[in-house]
């Protein structure tokens, strides 16, 4: 199961990402703030 | 025919000593060389961390605290004594008793572990050969697939104050003193020039620091630096900045210290002298001619990002080469290497070692401060949050300090955390974590943190950043 800060969490249900689909690039993949706000750039420019 | 090992480790430091034990742990036939001698004239393991440096200066500061606590403060709670009175001998007895403790501790270690300690000056030979020479002057070389040079660091002499051990002395000299003196000089206003500073000054000395430079603790967060002199100047410690010592001259029982600063020429007389500007590589005698290994311009033993020197299969690390002269530095380098000598991969994050001075209050801090981070053109959110607002510190009657948190504006993500106050060392940890684990600002805020404790400072001190302390005015939005 992908691994999550608890900021990260909430922005992800937040900005509606399905938290299994977000890679992480924190220590172990776990997936940190920065890296759902750069999902959500992505998302917006895709 | 000369024994054979897998690694040979020169020097029994905070680096030497745990690269030996680790080295061991991973099935490496394992040697350590440290010629340093307690107080007890037997081999002393530990290094200076252990002997004249970290623990005793700790041990002092803690003591030196609580007679200062019981003086000036336990009327605040209640409590009346009789006249407190500091017994040097029996605060000094009692830290050379931790120390015999800790270094023989290390001993015990080493030998559970299966370390062959030699006592002797370890000398790199070419073809990773190690001699030792032994107190009697014999010698024997030992064969190793691997050497880690681990030789550490001495305390800077300068020629204008140059130490006698009795009027000047250097840090090693100042955990020594039998009596308070009366008047202390101290120049070098560093961390080992402030805790030692503190001590003497706790028990009544009247200390003065000289410091070279205009700014204080230039290596710090400048918030944090002018709170902590102001803090310090407030504690009785007199701090002269931009102050170049030119000479001194000892006469008999008291010294006169000759400095210039921006008011001119002057001079000051002091009982003792700590003499503390910093502390160099130690290689004397350690590299034979044709060793192969280079030093820096600097002195220090030259090494890559992995602590290998310029020899296949020989690496320095700790004190003796680039970067803070830290024992948990040293100690982490010492396991890295120990594990890429056993082939594993191992990483160590110069980014994220925590630096911290033991004055009361702790300053301490990891990551980048707000003045670098403004140099490198970075856009940060800070928050901040006093310690006078913590129903915890209130409690314990140590009110001093804050908790700052500098993240990136845009990520959030946490760059840096400083602390000055109770408990910073700790604090400053639990940042550290956090950033290991790549936290931001809001992560740390959504935490749950046990009420009342200091750690609180640091929820509300990132919650801070966004704008959201609860127990706090926050800061308007710009």
């Amino acid at each position: 199961e992908q691994l999550l800060n608890p900021a990260a969490r909430k922005l992800a249900e937040e900005s509606g990402l399905n938290p299994a689909e977000l890679k992480g690039t924190g220590k172990g993949g776990r997936v940190t703030k920065e890296d759902v706000l750069n999902a959500i750039e992505a998302k917006k420019s895709a | 025919m000369s024994e054979k090992f897998d690694v040979v480790v020169i020097g029994a430091g905070p680096g030497g000593y745990v690269a030996a034990i680790r080295a061991a742990q991973l099935g490496l036939k394992t040697a350590c060389i440290e010629k340093y001698k307690g107080k007890d004239d037997k081999l002393a393991l530990g290094g200076t961390c252990l002997n004249v440096g970290c623990i005793p200066s700790k041990a002092l500061l803690d003591s030196s605290w609580k007679y200062h606590e019981a003086k000036d403060s336990f009327n605040v709670h209640g409590i009346t004594t009789g006249e407190v009175s500091m017994d040097v001998s029996a605060m000094i007895g009692r830290k050379d008793q931790i120390v015999k403790n800790l270094t023989g501790g290390v001993g015990g270690l080493l030998k559970a572990n299966g370390v062959t300690v030699y006592q002797g000056h370890g000398k790199l030979l070419s073809g990773k050969q190690v001699e030792i020479t032994k107190e009697d002057g014999s010698t024997e070389v030992l064969a190793a697939e691997n050497v880690i040079l681990a030789s550490g660091s001495r305390p800077v002499e300068i020629p204008p104050a140059p130490v006698d051990q009795n009027i000047i002395v250097d840090s090693t000299g100042a955990l020594e003193f039998q009596a308070v003196p009366k008047r202390l000089g101290v120049i070098g206003a560093g961390v080992i020039g402030l805790e030692l500073g503190s001590v003497w000054s706790r028990l009544g000395a009247e200390v003065t620091v000289i410091e070279a430079l205009d700014k204080f603790l230039p290596a710090a967060d400048e918030q944090l630096s002018k709170e902590a002199l102001k803090i310090y100047t407030k504690q009785g410690l007199k701090v002269l900045l931009g102050a170049r010592v030119t000479a001194s001259e000892v006469n008999g029982e008291e010294v006169t210290v000759k400095f210039t600063d921006a008011k001119g020429d002057q001079e000051i007389t002091f009982d003792k002298l700590i003499v503390a500007v910093g502390r160099r590589p130690v290689t004397t005698d350690l590299l034979a001619a044709d060793s192969g290994v280079t030093l820096d311009e600097r002195g220090y033993v030259y090494v890559d990002d992995h602590c290998a020197t310029s020899v296949p299969g020989v690496y320095a690390i700790g004190d003796v080469v680039r970067g803070l002269m830290l024992a948990h530095k040293a100690s982490e380098e010492g396991v890295v290497v120990a594990e890429r000598i056993a082939g594993h991969k191992a990483q160590m994050n110069y980014d994220l070692i925590p630096s911290v001075i033991y004055t009361h209050p702790e300053a301490a801090w990891v990551g980048k401060n707000e003045q670098q981070l403004k140099t490198e053109g970075v856009d940060v959110k800070v928050g901040v949050f006093p310690f006078a607002a913590s129903g915890r510190a209130m409690a314990a009657n140590d009110t001093a300090g804050f908790v700052k948190v500098i993240a990136c504006a845009k990520s959030d993500r946490v760059l840096g955390v400083h602390v000055i106050g109770p408990s910073a060392a700790e604090l400053v940890q639990q940042g550290a974590i956090a950033m290991e684990f790549g936290t931001s600002a809001e992560d740390l805020g959504m935490m749950v943190f046990a009420h009342p404790t200091m750690s609180e400072a640091m929820k509300e001190a990132a919650l801070a950043v966004n704008g959201q302390a609860i127990h706090v005015a926050n800061r308007k939005k710009r």
